[in-house]
């Protein structure tokens, strides 16, 4: 994913599935200016609260691998949230 | 997502791939086959036409593609080590699955075969539960729901083994 279009202060984050569904839309951008994972759950909730109760239920993935809890985002990264999965 | 339109993509580890068209089981099967191995296991899971009494016409499957790759072929490691298995493959569906298609193909080999049924199934478990992969089952009237019933993936993973949780690969 190229980020050009984003400001310096935005972090774009991906949704999927049901998710992306109650959004109504596969991406998200937040003003960001950096912050924890936990940062970006409160950002996400108040930028979106239809996603609330999944969100609370999901973990965060940053590129490809799952984000530790207190762990930081930066401006650029690859976020994406992750609600349980149904594969198989 | 950034190969989100690839007709088939894979992490670089052999035998860990995301397919938009038909899965092939057989071919999987004789991936793992080795002279040294004596028990072979595959395990075909196919989409199934109804589930709790409702019917499903079809299965809609998609995937956070890099971190599925990751988790499946850190899986894929982890299984060969815990099982000493000699080889092992495992490919997944996405997109639309009509009932009967497989979505989803373990194969394993072992020198014998408890080890080799031990494997799969934990697979199985493991992929139903880490994997970011999601299916919505669409209904007859044209409705339909996307299926998250579980529990979040990385507290699974983690509780599995702390920082393995972390993916591999590209």
């Amino acid at each position: 994913m190229t980020i050009d279009s984003q400001s310096s202060h935005s972090l774009r984050v991906t949704l999927f599935a049901g998710m992306a569904e109650l959004a109504g839309r596969r991406q998200l951008d937040l003003p960001w200016v950096g912050g924890t994972v936990a940062d970006l759950q409160m950002a996400v909730r108040a930028a979106c609260p239809a996603i609330g109760p999944l969100l609370q239920r999901s973990a965060i993935a940053i590129g490809d691998r799952y984000a530790t809890a207190g762990e930081a985002i930066a401006v650029g990264d690859d976020v994406a949230i992750i609600p349980p999965v149904s594969g198989g | 997502m950034a190969n989100g339109i690839a007709e088939c993509s894979s992490a670089g580890a052999r035998g860990v791939r995301l397919a938009r068209g038909p899965l092939d089981p057989t071919a999987a099967l004789g991936a793992v086959s080795r002279p040294t191995a004596g028990g072979n296991v595959l395990f075909v899971g196919t989409a199934r036409a109804a589930t709790d009494g409702l019917l499903t016409v079809r299965l809609e499957y998609e995937a956070h593609e890099p971190l599925a790759l990751a988790v499946l072929a850190r899986l894929q490691g982890a299984a060969i080590e815990r099982f000493g298995l000699t080889a092992c493959w495992i490919e997944h569906r996405l997109g639309m699955v009509e009932p009967g298609e497989a979505s989803v193909v373990v194969a394993v080999s072992s020198p014998h075969r408890r080890a080799a049924f031990a494997a799969s199934e934990w697979l199985m478990d493991q992929i139903k539960r880490e994997v970011p992969i999601w299916k919505r089952e669409h209904r007859p009237d044209g409705g339909g729901e996307w299926v998250h019933g579980g529990e979040p993936p990385d507290a699974v993973s983690r509780a599995a083994g702390g920082d393995r949780a972390a993916g591999v690969g590209s």
